[in-house]
């Protein structure tokens, strides 16, 4: 038994054999051959048999994975790439597969010479490309995901996104790769789909022989490779206790509306940024969406997307959540978070200069588009809009004017605003006033209450969500807001139950959450009443350490 | 053969989705269509061939037309980058 180390990616755990995908598995033709017309005619046929595969899933898909099928399927049908490799073989007689897979090296070679990530990505790309149409030429049994006929864990350098997007979880019973990490394709599809993954493990191909069985733990990033008895025994018992644990919770929470044990009612909302996204945090039981990012939308496009594609956006999200809110926060730029067809002036400091509703202000054509496509969404759904970054009451009466102007309060649209900045905290009870509800980003509301850069690993002691500072900032919100706005947290500290328990003892009545951590926290949530979630919340507000008031939640929910 | 020079000034250059769109929009015109830079000429109907020029904001690429509708593909080609 060898035992691997990787990043864990997706959780759950499985026992099943490997199922090695290698691009580069299959032996090349090195021969020529005679009748040239009919080899060039042959790779014509595979090219456009593997463009149009592509241009299907492409369909099928959403977001950046759909953009590099899409581009995938242009670089099959690439004119200059056909030349080169028809030229092979008209002049040379090589075989159509060799010609092909030559032709694409020459600019995946140039491209991975760049300097750039990106580039060395759409090498990759190319490769990948190539090799289908390589494939396909001289009828090589398919090395991709859909010829998996048996249930296995897929064992992989990478997976191209041709393959990610057409993963069964029938039949995938768990993923390992060499490469990749927490945001590559492979591991955020993984996640979606509940198929357990463990991304960067090195050494795993070398590990792997064509029959070994594979131990799979996504929830503690290990892969043992052909493992013994007990391993196996454990590591089947965790997968039945984590059904086991799942199907309960499930059953426990699928009663109805969350609520704490003695009735008082908690949005138990979810964090999303696409579709795909969305349908599997309706599936752990979401009780709405308390954050939908916006920026997605529109990073990476030389143009913003215009009203119709962002009102079909968010009708196809209220035709699955029905009469469940859709809280949209509008576009969140700033010049650290580029896009091309804004101006943003870098400034000294990114984190603390036009970013948010700042920007919104001084460039407000999109936000105008923007609300104009939630008012004509509301026709059909329950929406919400909040403002990110709001640092005073006059961005706050600005933005629900414009809320107004684009017909959104008669649309029946709740208003609100991200609280993440230290001055609106306090003067939450004005901004409460004026608006229907506030969303506590506990992320950077704990980065400008410390003036500490959360992207600094050795300032992590001050991104900690149990700080002293950061509670009484959110008791702050809770008790100025009181009777007049409703209060919901959409930061990661949401997902912590015992965080979430002191949150909701404060006055906190929606939780938005990243999917996977929906059910713990409603369950949690359930199993205490508010009475005991306040005095939970006295207890650590009086603790003087992060440490020491995470430890007195923590003993509450085990 | 009419050609003209561009600045490109979008954040990401002639990479990610503004390569497959101007490519998609030449792979349009029955013109010949080719993009320069720095003498490095590129079929511009070829997204592999103008990915390889790795065109970056602020760089100022040459586009060239030759053949039917020649000025009228050169004028939309370069209003589009202009826009990306």
């Amino acid at each position: 038994m060898k035992s691997l180390r990787g990043v864990a990616a997706s959780p759950g755990a499985s026992v099943a054999p490997a199922w090695v995908y290698n691009q580069a598995s299959f032996d090349l033709p090195t021969g020529t051959v005679d009748d040239r017309e009919a080899e060039v005619e042959r790779l014509r046929e595979a090219i456009e048999s593997v463009a149009q595969t592509l241009e299907e899933q492409a369909s099928k898909t959403s977001g950046e994975l759909a953009e590099v099928l899409e581009a995938q399927a242009m670089m099959a049908r690439d004119p200059e790439l056909a030349t080169t490799a028809e030229g092979a073989i008209k002049s040379d007689g090589t075989n159509a597969a060799r010609a092909i897979i030559d032709a694409g090296e020459g600019y995946a070679e140039a491209l991975v010479a760049s300097e750039s990530e990106y580039m060395a990505a759409r090498a990759g790309d190319i490769r990948d490309v190539c090799s289908r149409i390589a494939r396909r030429c001289f009828g090589a049994p398919e090395t991709d995901i859909r010829a998996m006929d048996d249930p296995a864990i897929v064992v992989a350098t990478e997976l191209p996104p041709a393959d990610v997007a057409s993963l069964d979880k029938e039949l995938v019973m768990g993923i390992a790769t060499q490469e990749g990490s927490r945001s590559s394709h492979t591991a955020i599809v993984a996640r979606s789909l509940g198929i357990p993954a463990v991304v960067a493990v090195s050494g795993l191909i070398d590990a792997i022989a064509d029959d070994s069985v594979i131990a799979l733990d996504g929830d503690e990033g290990t892969v043992y490779v052909d493992p013994d008895d007990d391993t196996i025994e454990g590591t089947e018992k965790k997968t039945a206790a984590r059904t086991e644990h799942r199907s309960q919770l499930l059953e426990r929470v699928r009663e109805g509306q969350s609520t704490t044990s003695d009735g008082r009612v908690i949005e138990m909302a979810a964090n999303v940024g696409s579709v795909a996204e969305l349908r599997g945090a309706l599936e752990a039981g979401a009780e709405g969406v308390g954050l939908l990012r916006t920026e997605l939308l529109y990073i990476d496009r030389p143009e913003p997307p215009d009203e119709d594609e962002q009102v079909a956006l968010l009708e196809e999200m209220t035709g699955l959540l029905g009469d469940r809110r859709l809280v949209v926060r509008t576009f969140d730029f700033g010049a650290d978070k580029p896009v091309p067809f804004l101006d943003m002036e870098a400034g000294p400091n990114p984190a603390l200069g036009v970013r948010g509703i700042r920007l919104a202000r001084e460039q407000p054509e999109l936000l105008e588009t923007q609300l104009r496509s939630i008012t004509r969404a509301a026709q059909n759904g329950k929406l919400a809009v909040m403002a990110p970054m709001v640092a005073s009451v006059a961005e706050v009466e600005w933005f629900v004017q414009q809320v107004g102007r684009a017909g959104g309060i008669d649309a029946n649209v709740e208003v609100g605003a991200m609280i993440e900045v230290p001055s609106a905290v306090l003067v939450a009870e004005l901004l409460a006033e004026r608006l229907d509800f506030l969303s506590i980003g506990t992320n950077d509301l704990t980065q400008y209450l410390h003036a500490a850069d959360r992207q600094q690993g050795t300032l992590s002691y001050l991104q900690d969500p149990f700080s002293p500072a950061l509670l009484r900032a959110v008791e702050q919100v809770c008790v100025r807001a009181r009777d007049k706005a409703w209060v919901g947290v959409c930061g990661e500290a949401a997902g912590d139950p015992a965080w979430a328990l002191v949150a909701v003892g404060l006055g906190v009545t929606e939780l938005s959450m990243g999917a996977d951590a929906l059910l713990e926290v409603r369950v949690a949530v359930g199993e205490h009443s508010f009475e005991e979630c306040r005095s939970l919340a006295d207890e650590v507000l009086a603790a003087g350490e992060a440490e020491e008031a995470r430890h007195i939640a923590e003993a509450l929910v085990s | 053969m009419p050609e003209k020079e561009v600045k490109l000034t979008n954040e990401v250059g002639l990479h990610a989705r503004p390569a497959a769109v101007f490519s998609k929009a030449a792979a349009g015109f029955s013109a010949d269509v080719t993009v320069a830079k720095g003498g490095q000429e590129a079929n511009a109907k070829s997204i592999m061939a103008v990915l390889k020029l790795d065109v970056k904001k602020g760089d100022a690429v040459t586009i060239a037309t030759e053949g039917d509708g020649a000025e009228d593909a050169l004028e939309e080609l370069v209003t589009l980058l202009e826009s990306l």
